[in-house]
């Protein structure tokens, strides 16, 4: 035992001594974190790789929240040069402000304003939207109809089977709440979101999982990110993409350059090539909001049933105000609404 | 303690205390080391980190030094509801794991049932299954729409306190039985001898031989799970529904709201209920009797009609049902579209996304290493113990069992504060495997440490003495005397710290690199993208690679010891 004991503790510290050697930054080594999709990085990155050969491309991606607890964690000495497509609420935090450099990246001049920073700090060349993933075959079962707006959702037929994710916990679940309010005004909004409350069996602590809960059958209703539904969609699930025609809230994938980037460089070449046309083509792939003028109308999202022109229904969210906002709505949901 | 008088000639329970023997000089030094370098290393990686968290939760959004956070916590809406419900579910937890248990491990050290390796292999599947697991496992069973619901026909609802105390179990229940089965190994077959002749019934001597022998094993145990239940919020979000928790606090303000003044004090907050382990190392300094003697003779299991085949019922219905819940994922990883088309296939196990099964090796590699490297360290640190002045021994024991009460997220974050920082010598570690073997030993450092103290134990003092009185080297005693005993124990925490490294998520995800790829965190990545069976499908690999590394490090095992003897 002794013997085992002590030839497994050499060869752990034979392994650790190896992992132990300073990952060297060579020139040309860029890392970035991003919140995008798993799916949608690895082409992004092959394509942003073949288009920039001399870069090493090394790039973390966690989700939305982790990412930003991540980020202001090691604030004290980033570790990453870019942040590419990541919630603007959150970009907009003025800790993260701090610590991104304004770059104009090439192309960002033909962005509307609504899609970048006044001064440059960020820019968002997509985006995702709220949506509800309904079961069709449970809804067919209970003989309900399919609901089409968020007041549809209010509807006691559907009480019990509708869950939506938990502001406090969820990015998705603010821009939610937010879009309704915005597009409601306070007074009416509250009023509303408390009618909304008693159809909810679960405010679920994370943005995909009522889509997921949805098509496991588990609630026929869940309101959740048209990313989730698409995807689930493509998989077979008997699920239907609604999108809200009364607001839907929508959240920009912001990129930005850090202001501590050792290789400034690279990282602006990266941030420029996401705005890139060819870069726009590939999105088209993945994404119901391109925001880069001229790019076509995304193939995922004409299949899973969106509108051509996918700016109709979104609700003009205004993000520096659901930014300021974010405390004081939160308290009042908890007060008044939470469980 | 209300033990018959059943003193045999010179077995005292005092009779067991360590006379204080003049030792030589390399001796006290070897024992001074054995401490010392875990101490450190516990300070460093464990101590040093909370201190940035203790910082955290005192800086005030406005940059001053203050309680402010702890006051906005206790202003927050629901917040004492989340603290009774936290009480609630630890306590239901405790009462829960600790019945079921003691029963397992009795089970499979003190009777004579059937199936025991089928019994200990199931107990360990919740610790070798990531969470995800555990968690779909559940819902597939008794969701809504689960197997369960779908055969009676209602639409069971399993969110909330039923769904979570299920989930909390599940998760526990292998770590209770881990202490209590290392307190429950070694007895004196003499004790019960004498009790018999004395014409004890069985339930006596039960209840006045066995139930004290085990008190800090059930101790112990109990405080690692209620520890674990109020610190956890993986169950509670996936399967709490709305009944919230004090930990989830943590994530609604860190990942919810990117705030980490709040999260930082609710995480100090949860370190409170560690403070019952003061009284239990009270208890830890009293001897225990009937065991470490010597001469003692193990008690052989005799079959017992009345008591063993009830226990073989329950025991059984226990493990089907952990088998069960894991077992309906990995069915539902082979098929294609859980629950509606039922076929068989494999394409869920092309996985090509998120690293594709490179990480696996990475993961077994930092796992073996977390293991060795933590096995190697509470061995030391448990054997040197002994030895030490009761003052300092206490010190080190409270250091030792603190790690429990700190939620994964918290630790990752600690680890961010403290090692990375440029220009200071520990930076070197960021972002290294090494780093984050050890977060993973620490993660689960009072676990191990309860764990060995519990069947350390066992080890005959006086034996120690005798070894080293008649001029065997410390290394001798410890080969002949302590390791014979402790080799049970010392592999349980080898694959304990092993299984676990393998599947923790909460901690290091706040650690990997785009160049460290670990199992856990590909799982967890393959979830949020949306492609659940084939994180399914990556949790039966892990989970496959997990046993089949573990029997094949019990089979060279086996091998080394046979040759040895031979």
């Amino acid at each position: 035992m002794v013997e085992f004991a002590g030839k497994s503790l050499l060869a752990g510290v034979v392994l650790m001594g190896v992992a132990v050697l300073p990952a060297v930054a060579q020139a040309g080594t860029l890392t970035v974190y991003t919140a995008l999709e798993e799916d949608e990085i690895a082409d992004y990155v092959a394509a942003a790789k073949k288009d920039l050969p001399d870069i090493d491309l090394k790039v973390l991606r966690l989700s939305t929240g982790d990412l930003g607890a991540r980020m202001l964690a090691e604030a004290s000495n980033p570790q990453h040069d870019v942040i590419w497509g990541w919630a603007v609420t959150n970009m907009l935090d003025p800790r993260v402000m701090a610590l991104v450099e304004p770059y104009a990246a090439k192309g960002s001049d033909a962005l509307p304003a609504a899609y970048k920073g006044a001064d440059a700090s960020w820019f968002a060349a997509t985006g995702y939207m709220a949506a509800f993933c309904v079961n069709t075959e449970l809804l067919k079962a209970k003989n309900l109809p399919v609901p089409t707006s968020w007041k549809d959702l209010t509807n006691p037929v559907y009480k019990g089977e509708v869950v939506m994710p938990n502001p406090v916990s969820s990015g998705t679940g603010y821009l939610q709440i937010a879009a309704i309010l915005q597009s409601q005004g306070n007074e009416k909004g509250w009023q509303f979101l408390k009618t909304l409350d008693g159809n909810i069996a679960q405010y679920i602590k994370s943005g995909s999982k009522p889509c997921k809960s949805a098509r496991s059958g588990e609630f026929a209703i869940g309101a959740s990110l048209a990313f989730a539904a698409i995807k689930s969609v493509e998989e077979g699930f008997p699920l239907k993409m609604v999108i809200p025609t009364d607001g839907a809230g929508y959240e920009l994938e912001a990129s930005a350059l850090m202001k501590t980037s050792k290789n400034k460089e690279d990282a602006k070449r990266f941030l420029d090539w996401t705005l890139s046309p060819k870069a726009a083509a590939l999105y088209t792939k993945y994404k119901e909001i391109v925001t880069i003028p001229g790019a076509p109308v995304a193939k995922a999202a004409e299949e899973a049933g969106l509108p051509a022109d996918v700016q109709k229904v979104l609700y003009p969210m205004d993000f520096a105000k659901s930014a300021a906002e974010r405390d004081a709505i939160l308290k009042t949901w908890q007060g008044s609404i939470g469980r | 303690m209300t033990m018959p008088a059943l003193t045999l000639p010179g077995k005292t329970p005092n009779a067991a205390r360590p006379r204080r023997l003049h030792r030589p000089l390399d001796e006290r030094l070897l024992y001074g080391a054995c401490v010392l370098v875990p101490v450190v290393a516990l300070v460093l990686f464990f101590l040093l980190p909370l201190g940035t968290i203790v910082w955290r939760s005192v800086l005030e959004e406005e940059g001053g030094v203050g309680l402010a956070n702890y006051l906005a916590l206790f202003r927050t809406p629901g917040i004492l509801r989340a603290v009774g419900n936290s009480l609630l579910v630890g306590g239901a937890t405790t009462v829960v794991c600790l019945l079921l248990g003691f029963m397992v491990a009795y089970a499979v050290q003190r009777t004579r049932i059937p199936g025991k390796r089928f019994v200990a292999a199931a107990l360990s599947l919740p610790l070798l299954a990531p969470s995800l697991v555990l968690g779909l496992g559940l819902i597939f069973l008794l969701g809504r729409n689960g197997l369960v619901s779908n055969l009676i026909g209602t639409r069971l609802n399993i969110y909330g306190f039923p769904g979570l105390l299920i989930a909390n179990v599940l998760y526990a229940l292998p770590q209770a039985v881990l202490i209590i089965q290392a307190a429950l190994r070694q007895s004196d077959a003499r004790y019960y001898d004498a009790a018999e002749v004395m014409g004890a019934t069985r339930w006596q001597q039960f209840l006045g031989i066995t139930l004290p022998n085990v008190k800090f094993g059930l101790l112990s145990a109990g405080f690692v799970v209620f520890t674990v239940t109020i610190t956890d919020f993986g169950n509670a979000v996936t399967i709490g529904g709305d009944f919230s928790v004090l930990a989830t606090e943590i994530y609604n303000q860190v990942t919810g709201q990117m705030r980490f003044g709040i999260g930082a004090a609710v995480g100090i907050l949860l370190l409170l209920p560690t403070g019952i382990a003061v009284y239990i190392e009270r208890v830890a300094a009293q001897r225990q009797f009937g065991t470490a003697s010597e001469s003692a003779l193990a008690p052989v299991p005799d079959y017992v009609p009345m008591r063993d085949i009830p226990l073989f019922l329950a025991t059984m219905t226990l493990a089907l049902s952990i088998v069960a819940v894991v077992a309906t994922v990995v069915f539902a990883s082979f098929v294609r579209l859980w629950p509606y088309r039922l076929d068989l296939t494999l394409k869920h196990y092309s996985i090509t996304l998120s690293g594709g099964y490179d990480p696996l090796w990475t993961s077994l590699a930092v796992s073996a290493g977390a293991a060795a490297i933590g096995t190697a360290l509470l061995f030391a640190l448990v054997l040197g113990l002994r030895r030490m002045p009761p003052g300092v021994a206490k010190a080190v024991y409270l250091l030792a069992v603190l790690p429990v009460g700190v939620p994964g997220l918290v630790l990752g974050l600690s680890y961010i504060f403290a090692f990375n920082l440029a220009g200071t010598p520990l930076h070197m570690l960021y972002g290294t495997v090494l780093l984050l073997a050890l977060c993973n030993f620490y993660h689960y450092h009072t676990q191990g440490f309860l764990t060995m103290v519990t069947g350390m134990r066992a080890v005959p003092p006086a034996l120690e003495e005798a070894a080293s009185c008649l001029g065997g080297g410390v290394l001798r005693v410890l080969g002949d005397v302590v390791v014979p005993v402790m080799v049970p124990t010392l592999l349980s925490v080898f694959f304990f710290l092993f299984m676990r490294s393998m599947v923790t998520l909460s901690a290091i995800i706040f650690l990997v690199t785009p160049s460290t790829n670990l199992a856990a965190v590909t799982v967890m990545r393959l979830d949020e993208a949306g492609f659940v069976s084939q994180a399914a499908a990556f949790s039966t690999c892990i989970m496959a690679a997990v046993a089949a590394a573990a029997l094949a490090m019990r089979g060279a095992l086996s091998l080394a010891t046979r040759r040895k003897v031979a």
